[in-house]
């Protein structure tokens, strides 16, 4: 129940890239097809294990659609964490990611932490995108990068929590200050961290995973 | 209750929204720090009347033992019933973030004030001390400036309202704690038909969330630290409501309010004239649609089926024409009320039997457990309908900022929302009555110092719902304004001024 921090997570990109189904992969280990479009914003949170530190992801699945995105940015504001995803067998969604980065640039903190995803690794006939555009564009824009596949799983722990790690040690060399909540971090209720994870407390407390592990 | 049980699946939206021209950005002028162009002339009342904790963060409790000097409340001004209303709230709030209450332990404190400062007395004591009672409850009215009804300024409302229906409430004994809830209720019924006074919520530097989100981690830092966690967590308000996903909706409603007033601020501030006189004249009627102002005439419609609930708030949400459906508050009802059904009828039986034993102590037991078990199910019902009913207004305000085609005004959907507002705190009022029937039903055995706090509690929670969804629906108030401006301008402009920033 408690946690060391919280750090608050956007999830944006295209319509139809997965977002809220990465979501739901993540915090209900389900995958489900058929998703109604996300009007606005929905959420999702989850306890996660870093360096023994347990730490909160407050997760704001934003909507993708074109039409939403001038509400979608009212959302980005005191984001720790960005994740950025768009479709490997949609060419288009990969072309908007300009876009969208410099929509999460400008509004929120400049030292936010940002994964770009490529989802839907699952299709690999399909795919339109390939693996090494994904790499060469995020190490041109200084984001991690890793292939997804909410349907399987594959690399959803690993996505969400690397991005944990980033920002964890971001704050141990000091680059944030989470004493600014502007900067999506809080420090959770302190004291008996270890003490309390009770049996009661379900939360898969997911160990550390290896980064480039997995499936894709 | 694990995190993962509390993920909603995305799937509310039943419509898909087809139009793309959305909203305009129409910031011309960057920089607004005119004030009188804003359209509310008087927010000094507010922040006097409805404090924030932070404002006053050492302990309201503490400070409650001090005569309050300008808190001084009187039955005499009616208009501040709001005002009560809020304070009630707030020194529940300001005793969660203080250094040693919890929300949990300030809840405490606060029924053992409300109880003393009721006079409420127990059953048990009744047939002996009515004369007394009587006399106490007079007392209270005549003090009711005295130290312990200042801060909780409601209190004396109470204490008013017990006096005035006299003996009749005394000797009903429970009935009373009933009645009081009731009364509770018709504050807010009574309060500010101006409704400045919550208004000035968003013009301070902490917002409702935060608030909220304190409290919350508050109660998490408390239980924690019990060994008893579990059990006590299932009666932490602030801790449902928040599994329930009502702070994350409440955060980002907060947001889109906060932007819709900056936007609104600078479209005054370009306008002038007999231009900018009609705007401000027509954002004044919007601004009178959430006066909340009809609160009081509906009060006589009691028995409702759970029919009625659902066909009136799904009737107002068809006539707000937004995509946004009360599907899941609905239910997230009717399983209340179920629950109370089953309950009411389970007690009974129990008692049948535990009349034919002789009030044995196997029959307490289970009593006991089932006041308990009622006041937790009370609460975790009134933070659920709560987060549903903030995350449809949330719902609401990004489908209206979505600019959907507008076959309504923003002057009606703001009365629809009014509506809305009001069937829910009814709900809410009526809810909690149902639950500290079966309570009072359940626990007719229970020692008062046991039973009436869990009662209180629930009125409690009930009160603080209510103002927090009524907070709620004031921070809809720029996101209509700015559907309305919008409403208003070309639909080429708005093409204009949308297209910079979602341009790939």
């Amino acid at each position: 129940m408690t946690y060391a921090y919280l750090f608050k997570y956007i999830i944006i990109g295209d319509t139809g890239v997965g977002k809220s189904c990465l979501l739901l992969q993540f915090t209900d280990k389900r995958f489900q097809p058929v998703h109604d479009l996300t009007i606005g914003v929905e959420f999702g949170a989850r306890m996660v294990n870093i360096d023994g530190k347990q730490i909160k992801l407050q997760i704001w699945d934003t909507a993708g659609q074109e039409s939403f995105r001038s509400i979608t940015r009212s959302y980005y504001r005191g984001a720790a964490g960005a994740l950025l995803v768009y479709d490997i067998t949609r060419r288009e969604t990969f072309n908007h990611l300009t876009s969208w980065l410099e929509d999460a640039r400008q509004h929120s903190s400049s030292n936010m932490v940002i994964m770009l995803i490529g989802n839907k690794s699952d299709l690999e006939s399909r795919r339109d995108v390939k693996r090494e555009e994904g790499e060469a564009f995020a190490r041109e824009h200084g984001l991690i990068f890793m292939e997804t596949s909410a349907k399987t799983a594959c690399n959803v722990e690993e996505a969400f929590i690397n991005t944990a790690k980033e920002i964890y040690r971001k704050i141990q060399q000091g680059l944030f200050d989470v004493h600014n909540e502007a900067n999506g971090i809080k420090i959770g209720p302190q004291q008996c961290i270890s003490s309390s994870v009770g049996p009661s407390t379900s939360q898969r407390n997911s160990g550390d995973v290896e980064s480039n592990s997995g499936c894709c | 209750m694990s995190e993962k049980d509390d993920i909603e699946t995305p799937v509310i939206a039943e419509a898909t929204p087809t139009l793309e021209n959305g909203n305009s950005e129409p910031a011309k002028n960057s920089e607004c720090v005119d004030q009188s162009a804003k359209p509310e002339n008087k927010p000094e009342p507010v922040v006097s009347t409805r404090k924030r904790p932070e404002s006053k963060p050492s302990s309201d409790l503490e400070s409650s033992e001090v005569p309050p000097v300008q808190e001084t409340v009187s039955k005499d001004e009616p208009q501040t019933g709001w005002g009560y209303w809020g304070s009630w709230g707030k020194s529940l709030l300001s005793s969660a973030s203080a250094t040693v209450a919890t929300v949990g332990q300030g809840i405490s404190n606060v029924i053992e004030k409300a109880e003393t400062s009721l006079g409420i007395p127990s059953p048990s004591e009744i047939s002996t001390e009515v004369q007394y009672a009587t006399g106490e409850t007079n007392a209270k009215e005549n003090e009711k400036s005295s130290p312990m009804t200042g801060p909780f300024g409601v209190f004396s409302t109470i204490s008013t309202a017990v006096h005035s229906t006299g003996k009749s409430v005394i000797s009903g004994g429970l009935d009373a704690l009933e009645f009081i809830g009731k009364k509770t209720m018709d504050v807010i019924a009574e309060g500010d038909p101006g409704f400045k006074r919550t208004k000035g919520l968003m013009n301070r530097n902490s917002t409702l969330s935060q608030v909220l989100r304190e409290a919350k981690e508050k109660e998490e830092q408390w239980t924690s630290s019990e060994v008893t966690m579990e059990r006590d967590k299932k009666n932490h308000y602030g801790l449902l409501f928040d599994e329930f996903q009502g702070l994350s909706h409440l955060e980002a409603l907060e947001m889109l309010s906060r932007e819709s007033e900056i936007k609104v601020k600078s479209i005054l501030n370009s306008l002038s004239g007999e231009e900018l006189e009609t705007l401000k004249l027509e954002l004044e009627q919007l601004k009178e649609a959430f006066s909340l102002a009809e609160f009081c005439e509906e009060e006589e419609e009691e028995a409702k089926g759970d029919e009625d609930f659902t066909k009136e708030i799904t009737e107002l949400f068809s006539q707000l024409h937004v995509s946004s459906k009360p599907g899941k508050l609905a239910r997230a009802r009717n399983t209340a009320h179920e629950w109370i059904r089953t309950a009411l009828a389970k007690p009974l039986e129990e008692k049948e039997e535990g009349e034919n034993r002789l009030e044995g102590e196997k029959t307490e037991q289970i009593n006991k457990n089932s006041i308990e078990d009622i006041h937790a199910f009370a609460i975790r019902s009134l933070a659920e309908l709560t987060a549903c009913s903030i995350e449809l207004f949330h719902k609401t305000a990004a489908l209206v900022l979505h600019g959907e085609k507008q076959e309504v005004t923003a002057i009606e959907r703001s009365r629809t929302l009014s509506q809305v507002t009001i069937v829910l705190c009814k709900e809410l009022s009526s809810l909690s009555k149902e639950f500290t029937t079966c309570l009072t039903t359940a626990g007719v055995k229970e020692k008062a110092d046991i039973l009436n706090p869990l009662i209180t509690a629930v009125f409690l929670e009930a009160s603080n719902s209510a103002s927090y969804i009524q907070d709620a629906f004031q921070l809809l108030f720029p996101v209509l304004e700015i559907s309305l401006i919008e409403s208003k301008s070309e639909p080429h402009e708005l093409q204009q001024a949308w297209r910079p920033l979602s341009e790939h």
